[in-house]
């Protein structure tokens, strides 16, 4: 390729340039039906004088043609861009080249940046759209979710703002999503969703839940005395690496994507990782293992996150963890048989709730304590937000009960979303009439 | 109802076995922890809460356990079961043999549609009785059911999954059952209702008291021959497991025919522990006439 008078390769269009000209063989393409521009290149030609600028002109002219101008001859000194058909661009440049025109390759090749163009369109269609064209009937995945949280915060801003907690191991952001009619530091409840990225229900559950708090704010009496009292905090995505991977590679991935020196199995499994009861029976230190609790206690990010915003707060008096499946509620403890000192108190409130979400659809829960109820696990979040002083910890094990297990079909999202709420709800307005 | 192999007479148990010592035997369970509970669906009071939180999970292990080992001895795609409700059940655990549960639940019929509402349809009956030999698999089961449905209708369907299974084109193309987001397409129901039944077989005698296994996704088609009397199947399917929250890949080879008995034989792979676990069985399920209370 012949250099540009004056020494060096000149630089390429600038972005105007550019946008203008993929734009046009954009237009092109479609016009064209979809024609392939694979190896296609857009030369930018600088004509001397006249006699060259009648040069180009006869490369026009020819029959079968050649070459089509994008910027035709002109003046001198006004560049010419022509596009070259990649089968025509080893003539045209010999031709150039052998009348001494000067030139530089402008795009290399067209078809790779209308494929970028495109897909940068569809994307920014995507991100453009408002929550009311967000389907809550079907899942999402990571770049859907967090562009529904934007959304959402934008349309609800009286209420609603996005909190960045930390960066998951492979530095995604860890947002958490705050409802609060002001005052400060207000009590407050938490609940987290996808701590295992595959319970994909869970994530959809708590979107349709942040939904529903706005929408019924201001028209359930219930829900407006909390929200008057209290504030709300929602994480939605509380693995968001191990999310991003069970829609790329494998579905049925539970654990973070945390990498160590030395062990060649990934992952530790974030609802093993707390400072209670760590390391005890039911989490495995085997790292290997779906129940790895990792090296030491909140040794992932993604946990220590949570563990520093709850404990900076200060003032957290409700958490709810969201799981799936078995379609159980339970409360502290699961390291251990021992019951929790207000069990009573507890059961009571579960055995309430599990009866709202059944008078929904009909859905059939059991309750009680995790290691009664589900199986001995230790170093879980719900006995680390007990032991921290936070009375009111459950866990939720949504649908189904092993039927579809995690796959559960997206046409039982919302009915599922529905009637855990009126159990989410029972917790909260419990927490409200019940300040320590 | 007899088990389709007798288990090993074992030293000193063995319900079903001979029993040359039975008074004895009958002191030793009387010895080892007894436990009854007349239990129902909500939770356990919390007064006793160890206790009864344990026994109702192990009235279910049972339960699902027994319910694996019936479906595929049934044979049939078409009338699977799964567990409705457990009912009331006793367990007699024996710290140095196992345990031994006598429970009594509801089954409802294997379809996904009528899982999706609120319990409409037959209720079936099951009773079993069923033997966890200290944490070892393959539970020695012993389980009568009432009939779901009828005998001629059973046969009459599973004829017509068969010819829906025999037009299937190209199922080797299959890349996952359910989809990710957890659809079926019906045209292959057929065939998510065979490797159910295939699975049934590896999920029994893997069940120990403490282990529970669910069918997560069916993920390769290796083989699928369908000829005018057999259909050969060789499947991947992927299996979960509660409490170790593992999924477990297990090859499957099973050859089917309406009313013939199913031969399956397996390969899972291990995971921390070296052992895999694989079995055969062949020409298994009983013969109908044993059957008749079905």
């Amino acid at each position: 390729m012949q250099g540009i008078p004056g020494g060096g390769t000149r630089p390429g269009p600038s972005p105007m340039d550019r946008r203008m000209l993929l734009n046009f063989s954009f237009i092109l393409a479609v016009a064209l039906g979809q024609m392939n521009f694979t190896g296609d290149q857009v030369l930018r030609v600088l004509a001397r004088d006249e006699k060259q600028l009648s040069l180009l002109r006869d490369l026009e002219g020819l029959k079968p043609q050649k070459v089509d101008f994008w910027r035709g001859p002109a003046r001198p000194s006004l560049p010419v861009d022509m596009r070259a058909p990649s089968s025509e661009l080893k003539d045209i440049k010999a031709y150039l080249e052998s009348h001494g025109l000067a030139y530089s390759i402008m795009i290399k090749d067209i078809q790779v940046l209308l494929d970028e163009e495109r897909e940068a369109m569809a994307k920014s269609c995507r991100r453009e759209r408002s929550t009311s064209s967000f389907s809550y009937s079907t899942y999402h995945n990571l770049e859907e979710i967090y562009s529904w949280i934007d959304n959402f915060v934008m349309e609800h801003s009286d209420i609603v703002s996005k909190i960045q907690i930390g960066n998951s191991f492979e530095n995604r952001p860890i947002l958490v999503l705050k409802f609060s009619t002001g005052g400060s530091q207000h009590p407050a409840i938490w609940i987290d969703t996808g701590i295992h990225s595959r319970e994909w229900i869970t994530h959809a559950t708590g979107i349709w839940t942040a939904n529903k708090i706005v929408s019924d704010y201001g028209k359930d009496p219930i829900l407006t005395d909390i929200l008057k009292a209290m504030d709300i905090f929602i994480e939605l995505v509380t693995n968001p690496d191990g999310f991003a991977f069970t829609h790329s590679m494998n579905r049925l991935w539970r654990k973070n994507k945390s990498i160590r020196p030395g062990t060649f199995c990934i992952g530790v499994d974030l609802n093993r990782n707390w400072k209670s009861g760590f390391g005890g029976n039911g989490s495995n230190s085997n790292p290997c293992s779906e129940t790895y609790h990792g090296p030491f206690p909140q040794s992932e990010p993604e946990v220590a996150a949570i563990v520093k915003f709850i404990t900076a707060h200060g003032n957290f008096k409700a958490l709810i963890s969201i799981h799936s499946y078995s379609q159980m509620l339970m409360y502290p403890y699961g390291r251990s048989l021992e019951p929790v000192s207000n069990q009573r108190e507890l059961y009571n409130l579960a055995k309430d709730a599990v009866k709202a979400l059944y008078e929904v659809h009909g859905t059939e829960y059991i309750f009680g304590s995790i290691s009664t109820t589900l199986y001995v696990a230790s170093g879980i979040t719900v006995d680390w937000a007990y032991d921290s002083g936070i009375k009111y910890a459950f866990s939720f094990e949504l649908r189904d009960t092993g039927h579809y297990g995690f796959l559960l079909p997206a046409t039982q999202i919302i009915p599922t979303a529905q009637e855990t709420w009126m159990a989410i709800r029972t917790v909260m307005e419990h927490t409200l009439t019940h300040p320590y | 109802m007899q088990p389709r192999r007798p288990p090993p007479p074992a030293p000193g148990s063995g319900p079903w076995g001979p029993r040359p010592a039975a008074p004895l035997i009958a002191l030793l369970l009387l010895l080892a922890s007894v436990v009854a509970t007349a239990v129902s669906e909500s939770a356990e009071d919390p007064g006793q809460p160890q206790d009864a939180g344990l026994q109702r999970r192990l009235l279910q292990q049972a339960a699902r356990a027994a319910l694996h080992f019936f479906n595929f001895r049934a044979g049939s795609p078409s009338a699977l079961r799964v567990l409705a409700q457990v009912q009331k059940g006793r367990a007699w655990i024996n710290p140095k043999e196992g345990c031994k549960v006598d429970v009594v639940f509801s089954t409802e019929r294997y379809n996904p549609e009528s899982l999706l509402q609120e319990g409409e349809g037959h209720l079936g009956k099951c009773s079993a009785r069923v033997f966890f030999k200290n944490q070892k698999p393959r539970p020695a089961i012993n389980v009568t059911c009432t009939r779901l449905i009828e005998k001629k209708k059973r046969q009459q369907e599973d004829y017509l999954l068969y010819k829906q299974m025999k037009q299937l084109k190209n199922p080797l193309e299959i890349v996952s059952i359910p989809d990710n987001h957890g659809h079926i397409d019906p045209s292959l129901r057929p065939i998510w209702d065979l490797a159910f039944l295939g699975s049934s077989y590896v999920m029994w005698e893997m069940t120990t008291q403490f282990s529970r296994y669910y069918l997560a996704q069916l993920t390769s088609v290796r083989q699928w021959k369908t000829n005018d009397d057999t259909i050969d199947f060789d499947y991947t399917v992927l299996l979960h497991e509660l409490s170790t929250q593992e999924i477990i890949p297990c090859r499957i080879h099973l050859v089917w025919y309406p009313g013939k008995p199913l031969k399956v034989k397996y390969h899972c792979q291990g995971l921390q522990t070296p052992e895999e676990a694989s079995g055969t069985e062949e020409g298994s399920a009983v013969a109908p006439t044993e059957l008749s209370n079905f």
